[in-house]
């Protein structure tokens, strides 16, 4: 469904991506593990088009994405979660939601149950969505980014680091709604340093170090996994 | 004091106040997008008086026919430079961005220059007369300067809040690469952007030029002034960019009366000082962008 290849990304002489090929298969959870600055946002942003490959391609279907517009692309079904969120922080939490589903503004009836669901998934934000989204909690600016995203109506969902500076149990909230996304068919490529809550969800993983992919497999082979144990799980 | 007198000055504060905010909502939207002060803006309002300039006294067509063709002309200017010059320059440092736009801001007066020359020149007023208000008389042409400010205001207003183009505007200047992301196309919204700051322009150009002439740097003094109230109204805010300038129109009309006609456009400025050392985050801190 998505398949990077080869993709290498350059900031000035620093090289933060070195042909890195991965692929996520219609329907998978894949976990993308690794440790601050390995270059996960990085690879997200290529494959959303916010940032340009030097190098490689990235296929969404049969469509190659690069060098295609980042409005373009979202049009095409892949949607980004981004991290730190990138909420309209003036705009109401229901606005944002709305715009969230900006490719489809011809379709806005098509938008409607796709609202609810994700008022049943984050109750609160039904509660909340007449408030501007900058005064809500972290983890409820979390909720709302996840919403739009799902907005979006993706086939592929790219979640950078939703965990990030949240307490635990609403972490636990976050990587259960993302594991209901991907049961009702969403594809969906996660990146986590979280990675004991991650790969208990997913249904395969990479690990990323210095833009390089050094590890593929099944969770239980990385849970296994001493190096992995020492990195990221800290057991 | 004099109360017809008074109220004399409330009007002209109105009058001034009503064409600064005109220019600086346009200021103000466009910082949103470039996120650097748009020093080219001043020579679309001097634009925006020419083009209405051929098309009444040239052409010899109506007053309305001139300001909406100064419109439209203008807005394609400003959406021309936004692609020619300002989208070009996403990528680069601010200052390139800066001085592309002093440039601009030099080359527009200069074409205007070459094509009008240096003299004065004059728009008449479609409705030359006069009206009564509250025992003091009023000029028609400053009505309509008061009434089309605030007809644009909540027009802008309405379109900026309830309609899905407009969101995408303050999506944009609220969080870039948030709004990339949810589909937002920066290039469409950009010239969205940029055309209806060139419309605003020349429109208060127009309304403004019967009762102040025009010249090649009429734009001059009005951008500065723009400036100063975009940055006591906050960066970015609409409804700074509205009361900061009414706040340098009221200042502006009461100095003169009350101080010196003389000191008039110094004025805004030493208001500048005097708010910024007070706030220097601006009256109206511009929301988180
Ligand atoms: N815009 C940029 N300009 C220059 N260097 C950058 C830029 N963005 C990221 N980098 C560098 O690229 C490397 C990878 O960064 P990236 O943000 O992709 O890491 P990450 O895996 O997402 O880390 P984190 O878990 O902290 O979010 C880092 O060394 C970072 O310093
Ligand atoms: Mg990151």
């Amino acid at each position: 469904m998505l398949r990077c290849e080869g993709a290498t990304l350059d900031y000035g002489s620093y090289r933060a991506l070195s042909g890195v090929s991965i692929h996520v298969d219609k329907g998978e959870l894949v976990v993308m593990l690794g440790a601050n600055g390995a270059g996960k946002s990085s690879l997200f942003l290529a494959i959303s088009g916010l940032r340009k490959l030097k190098a490689g391609s990235i296929r969404l279907g049969e469509h190659e994405l690069a060098g295609r517009k980042p409005s373009q692309i979202v049009a095409d079904g892949l949607v980004q979660c981004p991290e730190g969120r990138k909420l309209f922080p003036g705009m109401s939490v229901l606005k944002n939601l709305m715009l969230g589903a900006y490719v489809h503004r011809n379709d806005p009836e098509g938008s409607k149950p796709i609202l609810e669901h994700v008022f049943a998934m984050f109750p609160i934000l039904r509660e909340k969505q007449h408030d501007t989204a900058g005064s809500l909690s972290g983890g409820q600016q979390q909720m709302v980014a996840i919403g739009r995203a799902l907005m979006g109506r993706p086939k592929v969902l790219l979640l950078d680091e939703p965990s990030l500076g949240l307490a635990p149990l609403v972490v636990k909230q976050v990587l259960a709604a993302v594991k209901a996304i991907n049961e009702a068919g969403t594809t969906v490529l996660l990146a986590e340093q979280n990675a004991f809550a991650a790969l208990k969800i997913a249904h395969r993983a990479y690990v990323i170090e210095n833009g390089h992919i050094v590890m593929e497999g099944h969770p239980d082979t990385l849970m296994g996994d001493e190096r992995i144990r020492k990195a990221y799980i800290g057991a | 004091m004099n109360l017809s007198l008074f109220v004399q000055q409330i009007l002209n504060g109105l009058t001034l106040g009503s064409v600064y905010a005109l220019v600086a909502l346009g200021l103000t939207l466009v910082y949103g997008i470039l996120h650097i002060p748009n020093f080219s803006h001043g020579a679309l309002f001097t634009a925006g008086a020419y083009v209405a300039f051929f098309i009444v006294g040239s052409l010899g067509a109506n007053y309305w026919v001139g300001l909406i063709g100064a419109a439209l002309a203008t807005a394609a200017i400003a959406m021309l430079s936004e692609r020619l010059v300002f989208s070009r320059l996403r990528d680069s440092p601010p200052l390139h961005d800066m001085i592309a736009a002093i440039g601009l801001l030099l080359f527009i007066e200069a074409v205007a220059h070459a094509i009008w020359g240096a003299d004065f020149r004059r728009l008449a007023p479609p409705y030359p007369g006069i009206m009564r208000v509250a025992g003091t008389v009023l000029p028609i042409q400053r009505a309509l300067i008061i009434a089309g400010a605030i007809g644009l205001m909540v027009a802008l207003h309405l379109f900026l809040r309830r309609t899905v183009t407009g969101s995408t505007i303050v999506a944009m200047a609220q969080n870039r690469e948030g709004a990339s992301l949810v589909g937002i196309d920066l290039t469409r919204v950009s010239l969205i952007t940029f055309a209806i700051s060139g419309a605003l322009a020349a429109i208060a150009a127009v309304l403004f030029a019967p009762i102040n002439l025009i010249s090649p740097g009429m734009g001059n003094l009005v951008i500065l002034k723009a400036f100063v109230i975009i940055i006591l109204g906050g960066m970015g805010s609409v409804p700074g960019a509205i009361l900061g300038g009414m706040i340098i129109g009221f200042a502006e009309s009461f100095g003169a009366f009350y101080i010196s006609t003389d000191l008039k456009d110094i004025i805004a400025f030493a208001l500048l000082v005097a708010i910024l050392s007070l706030r220097p985050q601006g009256l109206f801190p511009a929301p988180a962008r």
